[in-house]
């Protein structure tokens, strides 16, 4: 008991916050995987829910509060319901059909292996240089805490200099609604 | 009364010292020698888990005492007893024991899974609607100096696990592969979507008179009076008593209480996403639902109407947080009493409410508290803000509420 009790103290207890962030990234890989893997597309949906959230936490543990609550409050609840409602609203023999463009499976499945790729490597360059271009991936590494990004610097940020991505988002997510609308509606007359 | 209002900080101080004591006697019991972080990490665990059971046992007691207190109220308005029998042994307390036998009745029921019911999205459901209900009450002012968490963020942080609800919801109905629960959830989003719209939008009004979006430093700005008798609570202003209205009304809303208790229309839909639940499982979302409606209620106490602070300064020898609580309760009687005296809303009515009246007004509101923030709380401000407030008012409900409004000839979409 006593040196079960003095083995245990003297282990790097005061390193553990360091690896915490494993615990959501983990939530945040298998959902993802989920997402990708399962059959049943509301599954994949609710996988990828997982995986907003676990990112949301992951902002919060890092310090970046005001940036995690958005992520929660944007990706659970607003586009996970857009997600969902576009695949009730989309009547599901569509989904099967445009699953699989091509008459022959193994062309299909090589195609759409090569174009997942490249979607994959692209987004991946793309993420990579913006980080590695950026001007603050030269600069020394300050810890992110709720005193060095408070909502007001945020919110001052994004209504002066990036005023126009914004609202340029704005109005694409407004012409994705439409479209959804538009793709639910068609039917035949009878 | 100093001592009652330093009651619940002081008992969790005792407690915190109590361990402390303990653990220090036991050590020095066994001769073991801790190493020096370890007590100050054993007392951050204990408070945390102080502030939890608090919380927790609070917000318990409350819904057990709201189920009972509902039932007598609504009894009363419509003239008959409401549940008077259960009591503790012989004694039978006008039936205040009824939450008990309810409790132990549905602790004992049969929990019933469909068998083409999707079984994981089905028991993960009243999980997903629960966790965030019992969360949400942590950022709540209840006292002076008694915030659970501080977060400088924490109006965001509220209505960022809210969204949590409406997933719950999509879940329980779309598993239950019945067609009433899914017509159900799809009604309870459709609604909540709808009405978190002028629930933030008068949320964000009181962030920007107040500038901050941290609870307590809202409270703190409503403190004092203006012009010697008027408490500068928010809800007595032009834009704020508008933005209390409505923020009250979307409270009802996202609660899916009377009358806005579509989603759960038992003459219409059986009981809309909860069809397919029972025993335990219905009393977890009958719960989470009644604590999310204590929470929000907080904030709106929090956001109009003072928080803990009393009216007037000879008032203050009763303790901040019995003003809270105090306050909280009087919505929540306000609430039974609207859901004894309205009717349902019919569903177009609710959707026009919420996109040509609320929405427009929030608006209206927005700019009525900016005009207000540059003119301060003179007469100016108050003439000012009253204008924008009431043309809008005026035009809407002449436009929206004169004409009489029949549902359009609609075309039903895969319905054959």
């Amino acid at each position: 008991m006593h040196d079960l009790i003095q083995r245990l103290t003297s282990l790097p207890w005061d390193q553990a916050p360091q690896w915490l962030f494993l615990i959501p990234a983990l939530f945040m890989l298998l959902g993802a995987a989920g997402a990708v893997m399962l059959r049943n597309l509301i599954h994949c949906a609710l996988c990828l829910t997982l995986s907003f959230i676990a990112l949301g936490v992951l902002f919060i543990a890092l310090g970046a509060e005001f940036v995690g609550f958005v992520q929660l409050l944007v990706y659970v609840g607003a586009v996970t319901m857009l997600i969902l409602f576009a695949i009730l609203l989309t009547p599901a023999g569509e989904v099967a059909a445009s699953n699989n463009p091509f008459r022959s499976f193994q062309l299909s499945r090589a195609l759409s292996a090569v174009g997942g790729a490249m979607i994959a490597l692209l987004v991946l360059g793309t993420l990579l240089a913006s980080i590695f271009f950026s001007p603050h991936a030269r600069a020394a590494v300050t810890p992110v805490t709720a005193a060095t990004a408070p909502a007001a610097a945020i919110g001052e940020n994004l209504l002066n200099h990036t005023l126009l991505p914004l609202q340029g988002t704005a109005v694409l997510l407004t012409a994705a609604l439409i479209g959804a609308a538009l793709l639910a509606k068609e039917e035949k007359q009878s | 009364m100093n001592f009652l209002e330093n009651l619940p900080l002081a008992t969790k101080k005792f407690i915190l010292d109590l361990v402390e004591w303990v653990c220090g006697w036991f050590c020095s019991k066994l001769g073991i020698q801790l190493p020096g972080w370890v007590m100050p990490a054993l007392l951050t665990l204990v408070s945390i888990l102080i502030v939890i059971v608090a919380l927790i046992a609070v917000f318990m007691v409350m819904f057990a005492l709201m189920s009972v207190f509902e039932r007598k109220i609504l009894a009363r308005m419509q003239n008959r007893y409401g549940p008077n029998r259960v009591g503790f042994f012989r004694w039978r307390l006008c039936g205040l024991f009824q939450p008990v036998a309810d409790g132990i009745k549905m602790l004992t029921k049969e929990d019933i899974v469909p068998r083409g019911a999707d079984k994981i999205v089905h028991f993960l459901a009243p999980i997903v609607m629960v966790a965030p209900a019992l969360i949400l009450p942590v950022i709540l002012p209840y006292g002076r100096g008694m915030v659970p968490i501080e977060l400088s963020s924490g109006i965001l942080f509220f209505f960022a696990l809210g969204a949590g609800t409406e997933l719950a919801v999509f879940m329980a109905g779309w598993s239950s592969n019945n067609k009433y629960s899914v017509m159900g959830a799809m009604r309870a989003i459709a609604q909540m979507i709808s009405y978190e719209l002028p629930l933030v939008m008068s949320a964000v009004v009181v962030a920007l008179v107040a500038g901050t979006l941290s609870p307590n430093g809202i409270v703190e700005a409503q403190g004092g009076l203006s012009f010697g008798f008027l408490p500068n609570w928010f809800v007595f202003t032009p834009w704020g008593f508008v933005a209390c209205l409505l923020f009250y009304i979307g409270a009802l809303a996202e609660s899916n209480r009377s009358p806005f208790d579509l989603p759960e229309g038992e003459s219409e839909l059986v009981a809309g996403h909860l069809t397919e639940y029972s025993g335990f499982k219905y009393a977890i979302f009958f719960m989470a639902e009644y604590v999310g409606m204590f929470a929000i209620n907080g904030l709106l106490v929090t956001l109009f109407l003072g928080g803990y602070q009393a009216p007037f300064a000879f008032l203050d020898f009763i303790p901040s947080w019995c003003w809270f609580f105090g306050k909280l309760a009087f919505l929540a009687f306000t609430m039974v009493w609207v859901r004894a005296t309205m009717p349902r809303f019919r569903i177009d009515q609710m959707m026009q409410f919420a996109w040509k009246l609320m929405l427009p007004m929030s608006f209206a509101a927005l700019i009525s508290a900016a005009t207000w923030y540059y003119t301060g709380r003179g007469l100016l401000g108050w003439a000012l803000s009253i204008l924008i407030v009431g043309v809008p008012y005026l035009i809407l409900g002449y436009f929206c509420f004169t004409r009489r409004h029949t549902a359009d000839n609609r075309r039903y979409l895969f319905s054959e």
